[in-house]
């Protein structure tokens, strides 16, 4: 990175295991990628856990309010106006920090930052860009993984137009294919959703046509794989799950046995290093498209190593200058 | 000195409530203001999701705090507007109890 070093706002308060991992993970983010951290979250409870002095790149930002977990998001967000999440989302509207990173509550992070940060022109509604992992090559781009449950033709176009640009600042893609997720290739597949938005994706560059779940996981067909938000959050659940179960089944059977515990200690060391191309610790996170800045939403149950990865996360999307690359792309298509 | 930041002004009326709201919604949805009219449903004729009628909340907040100190909308109010002039009618009302504001 040229000149000063990227600001990331971190709200230490939000996650399963905050604020201990997220403030290991800030220490570490400031340490190895020289980027500065802003902080946020109840002092009392955050300077116990950071050495003294402080180090130079984390500085405190002590916010009073904690949103958890389960609390309704729009009503936190109203309610808690000083909250970690909430202020995160302010620094980055301010111009105090160039990006913000939470583990909390998804729904608040994005009612936060649409309410903060606000929407850039030409988008009514955000939405979730998560990596999908490839082995041994670029993630997939699945957009949305549920910022919003319902969508229009128009809203799954402009998640094709954002996806693509992101596509394109993430992973440096010159021309990243985009399919629309359907229950078949076909043109004329799907529900009066699909078929409609279909025809408008024609206009998009890159679009490859309609896309099915088992296109998930595979390189070539789509870089980037368009849905609503309720139809991506559920793809996004069932290759979670069927990810967790293969796993149990594969060391179930390395276990079983004297014989195939024995190949287990040959086998297992390469099985883990393969399995680290799915570990959501090392994906960086989501990122929310069509917010005016970088927000990074990483999983509610992030370790230290999943804040580092997060925090790279955003500060590789500032250096690539991702949301006025979406930008420009939703307003050249207009 | 600050300027002043409290100054009598004539009431709002509905007329003036739905101007404001037609207005900022406009904005927010980037529609044309014409689409906007009392009848309008938020959702089903305007694409308006729970994040936008938000933002249409703090933004009228924020404008009509200034004219009657403690104005604010109920979160579970929201739920029960679900046309602009349901919107509108229920501004109206809680400017006129004084802002809304409990003690």
């Amino acid at each position: 990175m040229a000149g000063a070093p990227c600001t990331v706002a971190l709200d230490a308060m939000g996650g399963d295991r905050a604020p201990g991992e997220i403030v290991a993970g800030a220490l570490d983010a400031a340490g190895t990628l020289g980027v500065r951290i802003l902080l946020h979250g109840r002092v009392e409870e955050l300077r116990p856990l950071l050495p003294d002095p402080v180090p130079e790149l984390v500085t405190l930002v002590d916010t009073r309010d904690v949103i958890a977990m389960d609390d309704e998001p729009l009503a936190a967000v109203r309610k808690q106006k000083d909250s970690s999440i909430v202020v995160c989302a302010r620094a980055v509207h301010d111009g105090a920090a160039d990006a913000m990173v939470s583990a909390g509550n998804t729904g608040a992070v994005t009612a936060a930052a649409v309410l903060r940060m606000k929407r850039f022109r030409g988008v009514p509604s955000p939405a979730i860009a998560v990596p999908i992992p490839v082995p041994g090559h670029h993630p997939q781009v699945l957009v949305d993984a549920g910022a919003v449950v319902d969508a229009s033709p128009e809203r799954l176009m402009l998640y094709a137009q954002m996806g693509g640009a992101y596509a394109r600042a993430r992973y440096g893609l010159d021309a990243p294919t985009i399919g629309l997720l359907s229950n078949g290739e076909e043109a004329g597949k799907g529900d009066d959703l699909r078929r409609r938005a279909h025809e408008l994706l024609r206009s998009v560059p890159g679009f490859v046509g309609n896309v099915e779940g088992s296109d998930f996981m595979h390189p070539g067909r789509a870089d980037v794989i368009v849905t609503d938000g309720f139809t991506g959050n559920v793809a996004l659940k069932s290759m979670e799950g069927a990810l967790r179960s293969l796993a149990g089944m594969v060391f179930g059977v390395l276990d079983a046995t004297p014989e195939t515990r024995d190949a287990a200690k040959v086998i297992t060391p390469r099985l883990l290093e393969a399995a680290e191309a799915y570990d959501p610790d090392l994906t960086g996170g989501a990122v929310l498209l069509g917010v005016d800045g970088v927000c990074v939403i990483s999983h509610g149950n992030s370790s230290a190593r999943a804040v580092v990865s997060a925090v790279q996360l955003a500060a590789d999307c500032v250096d690539a200058g991702a949301v006025r690359r979406m930008q420009e792309a939703v307003a050249n298509a207009r | 000195m600050p300027a002043e930041t409290h100054v009598e002004r004539t009431p709002l009326g509905p007329d003036d409530v739905f101007g404001l709201v037609r207005e900022r919604l406009a904005a927010i949805l980037e529609i044309d203001e014409d689409r906007i009219t009392l009848d309008a449903r938020f959702v089903e004729d305007l694409d308006a999701d729970s994040l936008a009628l938000i933002e249409l909340v703090e933004e009228l907040e924020e404008e009509l705090g200034e004219r009657t100190v403690g104005f604010h909308v109920d979160d579970e109010d929201l739920a029960d507007l679900r046309t602009v002039r349901e919107a509108v009618d229920y501004v109206v009302t809680r400017l006129g109890e004084g802002g809304g504001a409990t003690s």
